[in-house]
């Protein structure tokens, strides 16, 4: 904590530094001055690239249905109205996938960061027996794997296919995030304060809760911050995994389906197909287009909500993972 | 003390035993409580133990029918749960042996128990499998015997000798004696649930690869019977509508890795030009921008570049509405230039968050360096040629390696969700391939040996990266 504040005061004062050389230097040369104009002309432009598809969708989710199918909305929102969003209350599958992800993110997060933060202060313990054995034992597994095939046979075979516990249990060692929380611990943890408490008589267990955990919040934080984006975007598992139990489907599996059915969603529905969006919503909204658009919306919005808040993590987090290379 | 050692000894024996033991609780396909095909085939033997109403789901019609007796089932659930709960108690005397001679001595108490009745149970299971077996209504109850149920009754008298033979070689303890253990084997039990997972969910995969040498189709078993040697390697050269899929679909993978490489320059051209721009809010406004589609999914990238590509997306409408097009185009149907697309796509995702690490390199850089160049009369140019950039080189051979390394495995999320009819030749890459003909297909040999040598060549490629990092900077990537 103190740490990032550190930190965060260092990179400030760089960054005043940095203006004031930069400054100094300043020559109005015309070229400077050219290359300026490029240069924040590119870097706008791209930005505008990278964000413009998110408003694009937004607006065209509120705005009136009529103008969205013509195609009239590109700008500006028009006649806005949050009825789209509501009407995909109607629409059950949708729903429970959204229960699903919810409750998979939350599990998995929990369940991973506390293995995480176990397993990484585990192995900072130097008297374990087989200590660095086990230790790569763990870490190798980043480095090779046996292929789709083999792991979904293996899957089957342990009676996680079509369980939602496929979702959470696999997951729980992660030995990238265990190495970061190990890497933290013997950086930013003195041992010193291991030592006193063991001296106090302290279990290991103990020094865990106690000191080890609420010391380590800053790489949990991290950690745990980028398991829950993994565990929202994951889509792959659902896809293979859950072949036929549908109510289990993740939401991003759910949104390739609903993106993938070729012509309009009432189209599918009128030939008979059971995607469980009701009648009422059928003859209220025209195109399959806007209700498109919503699904892909409600998903993008947690984490665009999420993202302000938590980027200093997911920049803390790259760049503990570069150290270690 | 010549006991103590032969104790020590057999010590070994007993907790690989226990261990595989309580691994197999937890496997289907090794259960040997499953002596009829009306049990689900995701049964596993904990779940026979402990879940009487998931093992009889499917014999609601059998026991009207009376082809089974509902007793045969009863004692079928029991036998499983007193193996369950015995091989339980192995495990406790595994664990407790690592303590002093009270651990050891509970734990060996616990074992014995435990084994014995295990040992018994594995008759329950016997009788059950032959008062099923003697069904008036064979074809629908499917009675079957798992072969490997002699193992398991091996494995369980094995670990009941060894149970005892121990018991009887280390001895009662001291009435004062506690239970003590060592700090060192204390800390490997706590990790060991861990250890446990990460074997179960990624060394035993590999285990998987000898379907790569059998004849095997989604639900037979694998037996000497459909035993294949290497036909499936050897069909990857000698079918020719095989090998021309693995020519394109190398072509392909290689493209695009290529392609990755090839630009893998721009992460760094755009931390080094954006740390040109002076203003501070600038700066963060556009690194904040630019790194946001790095955390939304394939399928959310599909989903944005339907709602700006598609027949009535942006691109279209905005023709339209400026009267250049008379009717929307569908860019995502058409199959031209589907690798530079693929590329731009993965640029737009991943170009602002790979930038990060090497904007951090640049503020890691020694500022005396700038100021000795521009007192040496170097511009701007000058400086972020011969300054920034050797700067940032240690960090670019490293990813550039690890790309190398990675060349084969694109990942199939972003080319599954773009992939369709007109555009599947370019865009099915290795990984995409595999898991198609693996999972739809249902082809499990065959991609299997794809697979199998994709993750060797792989490990090669990392190796051999790591060696000439090595050499060349005396550092390792890995």
């Amino acid at each position: 904590m103190t740490s990032m504040a550190n930190a965060a005061r260092l990179e400030a004062k760089a960054e005043r530094e940095y203006e004031k050389r930069h400054n100094k230097m300043m020559m109005k040369k015309p070229g400077d001055i050219v290359f300026n104009i490029i240069n924040y002309a590119v870097f706008t432009i791209f930005t505008i690239i990278c964000i413009f598809p998110f408003y694009y969708l937004f607006i065209n989710t509120i705005s009136d249905n009529e103008l969205v199918r013509k195609g009239l909305i590109n700008f500006v929102p028009q006649g806005i109205h949050f009825e789209n969003y509501i009407r995909l209350l109607q629409v059950n599958d949708l729903f429970g996938s959204f229960g699903i992800t919810i409750a998979r993110t939350i599990l998995g997060t929990l369940f991973m960061v506390l293995a995480s933060a176990f397993v990484g202060f585990l192995v900072t313990q130097k008297d374990m027996w087989g200590r660095s054995f086990w230790y790569r034992f763990l870490v190798i597994t980043m480095y090779f794997n046996a292929g789709i095939i083999p792991w979904y046979l293996n899957m089957a075979m342990l009676g996680l296919t079509n369980s939602f516990w496929a979702y959470i249990i696999p997951g729980i060692v992660a030995p990238y995030n265990i190495i970061l929380v190990k890497t933290y611990i013997e950086s930013a943890i003195p041992g010193e304060l291991q030592e006193s408490a063991s001296l106090d008589g302290a279990s290991h267990l103990k020094i865990f809760w106690t000191i080890i955990l609420p010391l380590s919040k800053p790489i949990l934080a991290t950690i745990a911050i980028f398991g829950a984006v993994g565990h929202w975007n994951s889509f792959q598992d659902s896809l293979i995994l859950m072949q036929s139990a549908p109510k289990l489907y993740t939401l991003q599996h759910r949104l390739y389906i609903y993106l993938n059915t070729t012509s309009n969603l009432s189209a599918l529905m009128s030939a008979g197909s059971t995607s469980g969006i009701s009648k009422s919503v059928l003859d209220s909204a025209l195109n399959g287009k806007v209700i498109k658009y919503t699904i892909a919306m409600v998903t993008i919005i947690p984490i665009l909500l999420v993202y302000p808040f938590m980027q200093r993590y997911f920049e803390k987090g790259i760049m503990i993972g570069a150290v270690k290379g | 003390m010549k006991k103590e050692k032969v104790a020590q000894i057999a010590y070994y024996p007993y907790r690989i035993i226990s261990v595989a033991l309580l691994v197999i609780l937890f496997f289907p396909g090794l259960n040997v409580a499953r002596v009829s095909g009306l049990i689900n085939r995701s049964t596993s033997l904990l779940t026979s133990g402990f879940s009487y109403g998931n093992l009889i789901a499917n014999f609601g019609r059998a026991f009207k029918k009376g082809w089974v007796l509902e007793s045969t089932m009863r004692l079928l659930n029991l036998s499983s749960l007193a193996i369950c709960i015995g091989i339980i108690a192995c495990a406790v005397g595994a664990c407790l042996s690592l303590g002093n001679r009270k651990c050891k001595f509970t734990g060996n108490l616990f074992s014995t128990v435990g084994a014995v009745i295990s040992a018994c149970a594995m008759g329950g299971i016997w009788s059950a499998y032959f008062q099923i077996a003697a069904t008036t209504k064979p074809s629908k109850v499917e009675p079957m015997f798992q072969n490997f149920f002699y193992i398991m009754l091996i494995l369980l008298v094995a670990m009941a000798v060894i149970s005892i033979a121990v018991l009887v070689l280390t001895g009662r303890p001291g009435k004062e004696e506690k239970f003590e253990m060592e700090t060192r084997f204390k800390l490997f039990l706590m990790f060991l649930p861990f250890i446990l997972l990460t074997f179960v969910f990624c060394y035993l995969p590999l285990w998987g690869w000898r379907y790569a040498f059998f004849d095997y189709k989604s639900g037979d078993t694998l037996s000497m019977a459909n035993f294949a040697g290497f036909k499936w390697f050897g069909q990857l050269v000698r079918n020719k509508s095989t090998t021309r899929d693995i020519v394109n679909v190398m072509k392909n993978t290689l493209a695009m890795s290529g392609l990755g490489i090839a630009t893998s320059w721009m992460p760094m051209a755009f931390a080094i030009f954006l740390s040109e721009i002076k203003n501070p809010r600038f700066r963060r406004f556009v690194q904040t921008f630019t790194t946001i589609p790095n955390f939304i999914s394939w399928v959310l990238v599909f989903a944005i570049a339907f709602c700006i590509f598609s027949t009535d997306g942006f691109i279209s409408s905005m023709m339209i509405n400026l009267g250049v097009w008379s009717e929307g185009k569908n860019f995502l149907m058409s199959g031209s230039h589907t690798w530079l697309k693929m590329l731009l796509w993965g640029l737009w995702k991943g170009l602002g968050w790979s930038a990060i690490i090497y904007i951090a390199g640049i503020s890691g850089i020694d500022q005396q360096l700038y100021e000795a160049a521009t007192v040496d009369g170097a511009g701007r140019f000058q400086k972020m040629w011969h300054v920034t950039v050797p700067g940032l080189m240690p960090t670019f051979y490293v990813l550039l390696l690890m790309a190398v390394a990675g060349i084969l495995s694109n990942g199939m999320d972003q080319y599954l969700v773009f992939e369709n009819s007109s555009n599947t030749a370019q865009i099915t890459v290795l990984d995409l391939y595999v898991y198609k003909m693996g999972i739809v297909k249902g082809a499990i040999p065959l991609s299997t040996v794809v697979g199998m040598l994709k993750s060797v060549i792989s490990v090669t490629l990392l190796y051999v990266a790591n060696t000439i990092s090595k050499v060349l900077r005396g550092e390792t990537i890995v």
